[in-house]
């Protein structure tokens, strides 16, 4: 093997069967969304015909019609942009601070309240829907778009990841040449960390998006008219009927899953990068 | 950060075009002459709505016509327990019982009247809303009455009569029916029906005069012998290889009903407008045949006013005028539900009634004769519970493999654990 | 850089009162930078927990009444065949949808790290498309996949000879099913993870390695396992966490009987037993007793998962 510079992975050639594995991968990846789009555009009777049907037929407007007089879809898909912008940018922001706080900041207790903080992500939170559904009912919140994002801005992740970046990235003679100069530390956190940051915050904040987006269990139980729903949520509405059509419930998946997937086609370097920077050197 | 600015002005933008969304009339202002109905999928108050609005058009009703049966109700409970509630709501027979145990959660609709409609309905479905204290909670919309729709063509297939008199004649009972089943399945072999859970078991069982519950209120489901011979029915059907083992509803039961993937179905007058929208490329290819057994009603529902609603009067309104004899014969009309006010069955604009789609069937008349003789039982808190473990258990003989001989044991199990002994 | 401060307040000393009355607002502040943290999971996340414990002691009908039974909810459970049935399937999908991914990360994560490999981004991004894709869509879509009589997947093994498969009616089958739902979601997001800290393996000790006479089978054990190990560690154990709540792909493939996921309850895990007895019968008392067990589970399988893994030889 010849010596080259100081790369970091593996050299020569490519095997062959490389490609394959990862063309496997890939077609396994995106088939199913591939299929899903061709029988939101044929109807039931086509996509259950035996050989199923493989190419887009042209029924996709009339479907889409359809789904719109079911459920108000369009509305649900703007309460979840509205819920999932909340709460990504949020927890940008928010666990951009709490981070900066444990990280550059000291003050008593720091280091046991981070353990604390740590520790919470081992609450599994799935278990007290009944408990936070009375919550709720108490606040006067069921069935309605705050009962999804307020609890959703406390990422105990986002606040580890972004402390994490932010050790990373900042050194403390920048803090303290701030704060020498008079600087309070918000104003430290504001116009000198942030701005530094704010790449990761907002890798940060689209993995939220995404969660946030994709959530099903906690809008279940607490939204009850169809204006409030979120995509997911129509989504399930559109496969109970009594009169069960494939193509609608295919067509109200793919108009929920095509938002995301045209994010994703602009940002997903980003989301990428993001994971691949990760928080786990070693 | 930056791309999210343009992504947000164009969701402001949608926000502004979409003002309107399908039936968000307003409704729920305190000031009576709106209110807020929450209905279920496919059972078509929609077009009861649009009626009524039509002669009230100051009238604003916010209709909410999604998820099943089952999902409104829990819908309902949870709603009940601490949230919005609906000014007017549909519940579905099997889950009534339930909410008629708590009657603190509804008005007493006797409050607004209601003693002067309620001999206008069947006795025996309008005792199902009246609690324990004489508390009307709930006024029925629809029956479901009971009968057999099948495919004409894949009946001559199979040799088989495909003249509704005669198919009738086949099965005057339900092993009559299974035989013809072997018949069928021997000539085609094809499925005869879609389950024998649903089509098979659930009728026999709602044909009986005493079901899960004694008159005096007691759980007899495993000591009643008309309970057993019709899960032991279920079980034949099962293991008689007839049934193409489709779970009722499901998606894949809607596709076998467009491909003809079974010849017969139990169908109540409801299902007729299920079979329309699921196969409407089979448009005069079905007949109705009178049901094996005797007597017997599948579904029905009931419109209640929870306690905290805040147009009651508004929906009680709604109550009176569309579900009078005279409302529920125009939506018979319009839709095919068999009405629950016995006043109109002989009216001549149900009796003549025909549905070109199932062969002109005159369906106004075979499912009234199929209430005729009708001996009701007495419904009761946990019968949708105790039902459901049947099914299941018939199911998993059917699909999954188990055991025919344990099933009755396994189902009276189930339900003791189910409804905690 | 350039960077703008704020400009210094005052020239002379300032005097003693403000300057003490600013230190006391910056020493407050951290806390305040951390509170809405604390303070949201105190209300959101925190005290449910600690009141489903609570509710779990009750007979508590939400449109009925409250009754205190003691431990009378847990004893139930134990008897309960249903309890046990939602607990093994909750294992058996839990084991069925982590380790198959878990390796398929490491190998996928092993492949891409290749200096040469042409196509990279369209591969990365390809892998992480079913982690943005909706849930409800991808188990409607596999549910319709794989359905016994009109499913794509049957038709594909009926040309090989193989008897349709009931993937919803049947225990195993269903398992099967959710798992690769599950799978296909995370196991592009697992790699790109393991991807990262392979990244950081410097090539010289793989070189080094090489020379030393290590074939690709012992530089993967010996060197490539213990660098991710962190890594590994944590991915086991939050997939742990995850996997055994797993709710929303049993809720949606079997619609016929969506909350006991199918006529013998062949795939109900205990988060869906948990809504089913919650909001299906409306016992939360119930309910809640499934969720403390549920949290139990949780904690000693993420437990056990962590030292086994954490047993991976440390780096040298």
């Amino acid at each position: 093997m010849t010596a080259a510079a100081a790369r970091r992975r593996p050299h020569g050639r490519v095997r062959w069967w490389t490609y394959l594995l990862l063309s496997g991968a890939a077609a396994a990846c995106l088939f199913p969304l591939y299929w899903m789009f061709v029988v939101a555009t044929t109807d039931t009777a086509t996509a259950t015909r035996m050989p199923p049907a493989v190419v887009p037929g042209d029924n996709f407007f009339h479907l889409l019609g359809l789904v719109l007089d079911t459920v108000p879809f369009v509305q649900s898909l703007l309460n979840s942009l509205f819920v999932a912008t909340a709460i990504g940018a949020g927890q940008a922001v928010l666990c951009a601070l709490a981070g900066f706080a444990f990280a550059k900041l000291s003050f008593p207790g720091r280091n046991t309240l981070f353990l604390v903080v740590v520790l919470t992500m081992t609450v599994p939170t799935q278990l007290s829907v009944i408990p936070q559904y009375m919550i709720m009912s108490s606040l006067g919140w069921v069935d309605t778009l705050q009962a999804l994002v307020v609890p959703g801005l406390a990422s105990a992740f986002g606040i580890f990841w972004m402390r994490q970046h932010i050790t990373a990235t900042i050194d403390d003679e920048l803090v303290q040449a701030a704060t020498i100069d008079g600087a309070n530390s918000w104003q430290v956190f504001w116009r000198i960390a942030f701005p530094i940051v704010r790449p990761a915050a907002f890798v940060l904040g689209l993995f939220g998006f995404v969660t946030a987006w994709n959530d099903f269990l906690w809008p279940f139980i607490v939204l009850k008219t169809p204006e409030r729903y979120t995509a997911q949520i129509a989504i399930k509405a559109l496969q109970n009927s009594y009169d069960v059509d494939l193509g609608l419930a295919m067509s109200g998946s793919f108009l929920a899953t095509a938002p995301l997937v045209v994010l994703f086609v602009l940002v997903g370097r980003r989301m990428v990068a993001g994971v691949l920077e990760g928080a786990f050197k070693g | 950060m930056t791309l999210r600015l343009p992504t947000l002005l164009a969701a402001a933008a949608l926000v502004l075009t979409t003002a309107c969304t399908p039936g968000t009339g307003g409704g729920g202002g305190g000031d009576g002459t709106s209110f807020e109905f929450w209905s279920f999928a496919a059972i078509n108050q929609k077009l009861s709505v649009d009626a009524y609005r039509e002669k009230h058009p100051d009238v604003e009703v916010k209709l909410t016509e999604v998820g099943t049966s089952t999902e409104t109700a829990q819908a309902l409970t949870t709603a009940l327990a601490g949230g919005k509630v609906p000014d007017l709501v549909l519940i579905q027979g099997d889950n009534l019982p339930k909410f008629v145990q708590q009657p603190q959660n509804f008005v007493d609709l006797r409050t607004l009247g209601a003693d002067d409609i309620t001999d206008d309905y069947l006795d025996w479905v309008m005792k199902q809303s009246v609690a324990k204290d004489g508390e009307v909670l709930g006024i029925p919309t629809d029956v479901g009455g009971m009968a057999i729709a099948y495919r004409t063509d894949l009946f001559a297939a199979a040799q088989l009569p495909t003249d509704p008199a005669a198919v009738s004649a086949l099965w005057p009972s339900w092993e009559a029916f299974i035989e013809t089943g072997k018949r069928y399945k021997q000539a085609t072999g094809k499925a005869f029906i879609d389950n024998a859970a649903t089509s098979v078991f659930y009728q026999a069982v709602n044909q009986v005069s005493e079901k899960y519950y004694s008159e005096g209120r007691d759980l007899v489901y495993d000591r009643n012998p008309q309970v057993r011979a019709a899960f032991d029915l279920g079980v034949a059907a099962a293991t008689a290889g007839i049934t193409a083992g489709q779970t009722s509803f499901e998606s894949a039961w809607s596709a076998g009903l467009a491909q003809g993937q079974y010849a017969a179905v139990a169908a109540p007058s409801w299902m007729l407008n299920t079979i329309r929208s699921t196969a409407p490329d089979t448009a005069g290819k079905w007949a109705i045949a009178k049901i094996p057994g005797g007597a017997g009603n599948w579904g029905g529902s009931y419109l209640a006013i929870p306690k905290r609603a805040k147009n009651p009067q508004a929906a009680w309104n709604y109550i009176k005028e569309m579900q009078s004899p005279q409302g529920q014969l125009d939506h018979f009309v319009r839709v095919g539900a068999l009405p629950s006010t016995p006043s109109v069955y002989q009216d001549e604009k149900l009796t003549s009634r025909q549905d070109p789609f199932f062969s002109d069937a005159r369906i106004g008349r075979v499912y009234t004769d199929s209430l005729l003789g009708l001996k009701p039982f007495y419904i009761g808190p946990d019968s949708a519970t105790i039902g459901q473990e049947f099914l299941n258990s018939i199911t998993n003989v059917e699909q999954s493999g188990g055991n025919p001989a344990t099933a009755w044991d396994d189902a009276v199990r189930n339900i003791k654990t189910a409804i905690g002994g | 850089m350039a960077i703008t401060l704020v400009p210094a307040p005052r020239v002379a000393p300032p005097p003693l009162a403000p300057r003490t009355a600013r230190g006391l607002g910056e020493r407050l502040a951290p806390y305040a930078y951390i509170a809405p943290f604390f303070v949201l999971f105190a209300v959101f996340g925190l005290f449910p927990f600690a009141f489903t414990f609570y509710v779990a002691l009750f007979d508590w009908n939400p449109i009925g009444d409250q009754v205190f039974i003691g431990v009378d909810n847990f004893t139930r459970m134990a008897s309960d065949p249903r309890f046990w049935n939602a607990a093994r399937n909750t294992v058996s999908i839990w084991f069925l949808s982590t380790v198959p991914q878990l390796l398929i990360a490491l190998l996928l994560a092993h492949v891409l790290n290749h200096a040469r490999l042409r196509f990279a981004l369209f591969f990365r991004m390809s892998v992480l498309v079913p982690y943005v894709t909706s849930v409800a869509a991808t188990a409607i879509v596999f549910a319709q996949l794989f359905d016994r009589d009109y499913g794509l997947l049957n038709w594909l093994l009926g040309l090989v000879g193989v008897a349709p498969v009931d993937f919803v009616q049947s225990t195993w089958g269903s398992h099967v099913l959710i798992a690769t739902m599950v799978t296909w979601r995370w196991f592009g997001y697992t790699t790109l993870l393991y991807l990262a800290s392979l990244q950081a393996v410097p090539r010289a000790v793989y070189e080094a390695a090489a020379i030393d006479g290590a074939g690709p089978w012992q530089r993967f054990r010996h060197i490539t396992i213990p660098s991710l190990r962190p890594v590994i560690i944590f991915t086991v154990v939050t997939s742990t966490i995850g996997g055994l709540q797993i709710f929303t792909e049993p809720l949606l493939i079997a619609a016929g009987a969506p909350l006991t996921c199918g006529a013998v309850r062949q795939c109900q895990t205990l988060t869906l037993f948990l809504y089913e007895q919650g909001f299906g019968e409306f016992e939360f008392g119930y309910g809640s007793a499934v969720g403390v067990a549920l949290f139990v589970v949780v904690v000693v399988i993420a437990a056990v998962n962590y030292l086994l893994s954490a047993r991976i030889r440390a780096d040298r």
